[in-house]
């Protein structure tokens, strides 16, 4: 073999020595990152009633899968299905609720639809009246929020921006976006990434949540006048070197319930907060350990209440501030969220393809019992 | 890769039966042309006084032109013969759906992003001309093939060879993904790297000038390329870590195994799907010595290929034969069979090559060369095309060369339709008729309505008179169907151009909930419909919508349980006289880039025809 054949030679089988091997993956473990706002899966509770949304299904095509509106009125303890009609909801729902045990469905965007439609029912879902968004709901339970009072609302969308309507939930107007919030003087002290939830303070002011980059601080911003402040809650010194992320805001009454993250990997843990002071004074409850669990939904309730399920079949629940966490027993297969009970307790909404089984806790024992089950006509194939 | 795959059944009726009557009338045109050329050719050697047997325009100017060598003559009748295959091959009736979706994505998804974005752009154009690019396919492989096989000597012969490169090229690249060779998993077992690369490389030396025929070194140099790339594909059949080395690896076959039971259980005689299966087995319970065979077999015969000595090199030709029809039967499985088979895969490729190789490097005993004739001066070039001139290279050509003539029509009646098909940018309105089926000509009143347009405006259909209105029933917060139809409609209206001025598109709100102005506007917006002049989304009260929904046959049923709305998707086409014209179906289908155009073509052409007949 001659020297320029052998140096083809060489460089050929070089070059399929590339092709052929060169995929291998170069596989790194992944770094821990903060944690994140969970599921569209939640409740709420109203004057008039309480409401679950869930996903149903169960197809490996979110086409195939429809977010499910069920509410239980209240004296009753029978839940129904009151998803709002005429729009698809395989994008999701999110709630909030109005005055007068009135609430407000939002439907995120799916497929080709990018905006926002919107219902409201003062009926229990008996009936709807469609309203608007016209832009994204952000894929997050707190992207809707609703000043009882004035009947403002708040959107967060899904590029961070938030969108603040007039009364009566029309005429909605940019309230701030995503970097205007960032290179605000709060949001210098915060350097928040994503803005995770919206609501409104008792007294009407708007408050976003967000996760802050620097460590140690807890991103609870409230609009007042022109000017954002960031309100805290301010956290023990244990956790000034951890990541925060508020995973869920919301506003009952005269108590604002924050749901904050702490930490990443083993180190995450679970913070409420409540203030009834529009964020001026918090109170903390001691943190819950996830211990390499994930957060799948968390459900406020009453008062100052609020739920959260876990991966591997685990929930904890407060009854009221300042805690504490009360571990509640394993829960059923395929629990989707809790709910308020209408004995005080938390129900299991556990969510198998078309089916939807409520669990209620038995009194004195570690176990659940199967108190009712709806059958829901899932329409598959009727989103394309 | 998105645009590729057309989404149409590729067993669609009205596409087979496009495709079968597209290559029937060209098929027509191909022997049309050969008798035309036939005809002029008796006709001018009728009028011409005898001239000397000497070959016309294939080579008539060479004083002394050399006999074929055989190993060109192999490479050439072998090759065309290929090429002919092939393009019956691409004349299944799947094949205009088919390609880019059975063939040319599975190909090239394991290949780099970068070849995909190559790859995907050829496929598009497929998707949005199926008719014309399946034509096509098969036409110019047909013509190159019998080109190859009737010119045997002089210009038009290596004007065939460099046809085979060109288009063995354009399959390579497009059609097999560069072979594959830049995704993982590559392997000369399963045809690497790539029989259109080969068909390139005969027709390379097919094209080469007559002075090379017989050059000693040809032989030596087809040999070592050969040797050296069979060298390689033997490391990297021995490499580590690739699969090859195992027959099972956790409870599932091996790369080798995997790749022979999917071939076993594509559509075949059952002999062969057993052989294949027996083989299948073996390499499963023998993994290792399977891969150590096809390793030393493959450094073995590209070693003695690399000596150059005919006693090495004549056994392993031999022996190279044989492992290429063993992998061929055993492991490719002919290459055809199941599936969408467009080629015999690599490996006869490779013996022709192989056996070229060889016969180039024992040259055979020199067959007598036609004599030269004396005295015949070579003519310029300005001299042969004078009319006289012509007359006799006509009238003195060989059938041969008459016949690769028309083979270069044949290219040409494949080409020129699927070339005029890429100046457009809109794809074939096959796709929207496969879809949307036949629909019949229509002659009645359209049913009048008062409705409110998207600006808050009254508009009524008979405000619309003098104007061909494209009529269609959408959904504002529709999520999957109702988006790509308005795409359509938009589509439509820059399609007819000036002619949209006399075009009203047209939709209704199909939603007894969300049903406001609020939500055309939004649905507008959403869709880039607010800057259309001819656009009207028009809705009114649940009352007002259901009268005109009953009118044009629309139900608008509301499903419980977060679906959509459960519309009629139907467009009307109304003349300027207020007839109806035609009734469309509108369901998008797949909702492809390809079938979103041919909708937007089938809606246009629909206007055009309405503009016509009012």
């Amino acid at each position: 073999m001659n020297r320029p054949i052998r140096l083809a030679s060489l460089l050929l089988a070089a070059t399929m020595l590339a092709a052929g091997c060169g995929s291998a993956v170069n596989q790194t473990a992944a770094p821990s990152r903060p944690a994140t706002p969970p599921s569209l899966a939640t409740s709420l509770a109203t004057a008039t009633g309480t409401w679950a949304v869930t996903v149903m299904g169960g197809s490996a095509a979110s086409h195939n899968n429809f977010w499910q509106l069920f509410v239980r009125p209240a004296g009753t303890s029978i839940w129904r299905l009151a998803t709002p009609p005429g729009v698809a909801s395989n994008g999701g729902l999110v709630l909030t609720g109005l005055a007068s045990g009135s609430v407000l469905a939002g439907f995120r965007p799916s497929q080709d639809l990018a905006y926002s439609p919107l219902a409201t029912t003062r009926d229990n879902g008996k009936a709807w009246s469609p309203g608007l968004l016209d832009a994204a709901l952000a894929d997050v339970p707190g992207a809707l929020a609703a000043d009882p009072a004035s009947g403002r609302l708040l959107a967060l969308l899904t590029d961070g921006t938030t969108d603040i309507s007039g009364k009566g939930g029309t005429g909605w107007i940019r309230l701030v976006t995503r970097r205007a919030l960032a290179t605000s003087p709060a949001g210098t002290r915060c350097q928040p990434g994503s803005v995770t939830a919206a609501a409104f303070s008792p007294s009407g002011q708007p408050l976003l949540g967000a996760g802050c980059g620097r460590p140690g601080t807890a991103g609870i911003f409230s609009r007042t006048g022109r000017t954002w402040q960031l309100t805290g809650p301010a956290l023990p010194a244990a956790y000034a070197h951890q990541a925060i992320t508020v995973l869920r805001l919301t506003t009952t009454g005269h108590t604002t319930t924050a749901l904050l993250g702490t930490g990443t990997g083993p180190a995450e843990r679970l913070l409420a907060g409540w203030s009834a002071d529009g964020g001026a004074h918090w109170t903390l409850s001691p943190p819950l350990p996830l211990n390499g669990a994930t957060l799948t939904s968390a459900s406020p309730g009453p008062g100052s209440s609020l739920a959260i399920t876990l991966s591997h079949r685990r929930a904890a629940a407060i009854t009221s501030a300042p805690g504490p966490w009360r571990q509640l027993p394993a829960l059923p297969p395929d629990t989707a969220t809790l709910a308020p009970a209408p004995s005080g307790g938390w129900d299991a909404l556990a969510v198998h393809s078309t089916q939807l089984t409520i669990w209620q806790a038995v009194p004195g024992t570690n176990a659940w019992a199967s108190a009712q089950v709806i059958k829901v006509p899932i329409p598959f194939g009727s989103s394309g | 890769m998105s645009g590729m795959n057309s989404g149409i059944n590729v067993n669609d009726p009205t596409v087979v039966a496009a495709f079968k009557a597209a290559l029937l009338h060209q098929g027509i045109i191909a022997l049309l042309i050969f008798a035309l050329l036939g005809f002029a050719w008796i006709t001018v050697r009728a009028w011409l006084p005898a001239a000397p047997a000497t070959e016309g325009v294939a080579g008539s100017t060479s004083a002394a032109a050399a006999a074929e060598p055989a190993w060109r003559r192999l490479l050439r009748i072998g090759f065309g013969l290929i090429w002919i295959l092939d393009g019956i091959l691409q004349a299944q009736p799947k094949m205009a759906i088919g390609l880019p979706s059975q063939v040319i994505q599975p190909t090239a998804a394991s290949s780099p992003h970068w070849v995909q974005h190559v790859v995907n752009w050829a496929g598009t154009n497929w998707s949005y001309h199926p008719m014309q690019a399946g034509a096509s396919a098969v036409w110019i492989q047909v013509g190159i093939g019998v080109w190859m096989l009737a010119a045997s000597r002089g210009p038009l012969s290596r004007l065939a060879g460099l046809a085979s490169v060109g288009w063995g090229l354009v399959v390579w690249v497009f059609g097999e993904s560069f072979g594959g060779i830049f995704a993982p998993g590559l392997t000369w077992l399963f045809g690497a790297p790539g029989a259109a690369l080969i068909y390139l490389v005969a027709g390379g030396l097919i094209a080469l000038p007559e002075r090379a025929w017989r050059s000693p070194r040809l032989g030596r140099v087809i040999l070592d390329g050969l040797g050296v790339f069979l060298i390689g594909m033997a490391v990297l059949q021995a490499w580590p870590g690739r699969g090859f080395w195992q027959g099972t690896s956790h409870h599932q076959p091996g790369t080798l195994a995997g790749m022979t039971t999917s071939m076993a259980q594509t559509s075949q005689p059952g002999f062969l799907a057993s052989w294949v299966t027996a083989f299948t087995a073996f390499d499963e319970a023998h993994g290792f010595a399977v891969n150590l065979f096809a390793v030393v077999a493959l450094a073995l015969i590209g070693a003695a290929f690399l000596t150059g000595h005919p006693r090495l090199v004549r056994p392993a030709v031999i022996a190279f034969t044989v492992l290429c029809l063993a992998d061929w039967v055993l492991i490719e499985d002919f290459g055809f069979f199941g599936g969408l088979g467009t080629d015999p895969n690599s490996m006869i490729p490779f013996v022709l090559l192989g056996l070229s190789g060889y016969l180039a490097l024992v040259p055979g005993p020199v067959i007598a060369a036609e004599p030269a004739s004396p005295g015949l001066a070579v003519p310029r070039w300005r001299e042969r095309v004078r009319p006289a001139a012509l007359r006799q290279s006509v009238g003195t050509a060989s059938i041969q060369t008459v016949a690769a003539v028309g083979a270069l029509g044949l290219i040409i009646l494949g080409a020129a339709p699927m070339a005029a098909a890429q100046a457009s940018s809109t794809a074939d309105p096959i796709l929207a008729e496969a879809i949307a089926g036949s629909t019949a000509p229509l002659n009645f009143a359209a049913k009048g309505f008062q409705l409110t347009d998207q600006h808050g405006r009254s508009v009524s259909l008979a405000s619309l008179r003098g104007k061909v209105v494209l009529l269609t029933f959408l959904d504002p917060v529709c999520t999957s169907d109702c988006p790509l139809i308005a795409q359509e409609f938009r589509d439509a209206g820059q399609i007819l151009g000036a002619s949209a001025r006399h075009v009203e598109l047209v939709a209704v709100v199909a939603n007894p909930v969300y049903h406001q102005v609020a939500y055309t506007q939004a649905f507008d917006r959403q869709e880039n419909l607010t800057q259309v002049p001819n656009w009207l989304y028009l809705t009114g009260s649940v009352p007002q919508l259901q009268h005109v929904w009953a009118d044009y046959g629309i139900s608008a049923e509301i499903l419980p349980a977060g679906g959509m709305i459960g519309h009629s998707e139907l467009a009307y086409v109304i003349d300027q006289g207020g007839r109806v014209r035609a009734e469309l179906n509108t369901d998008p289908g797949p909702g492809t880039t390809a079938t979103k155009s041919s909708f937007a073509v089938l809606l246009a052409n629909a206007a055009r025809s309405a503009l016509r007949s009012s």
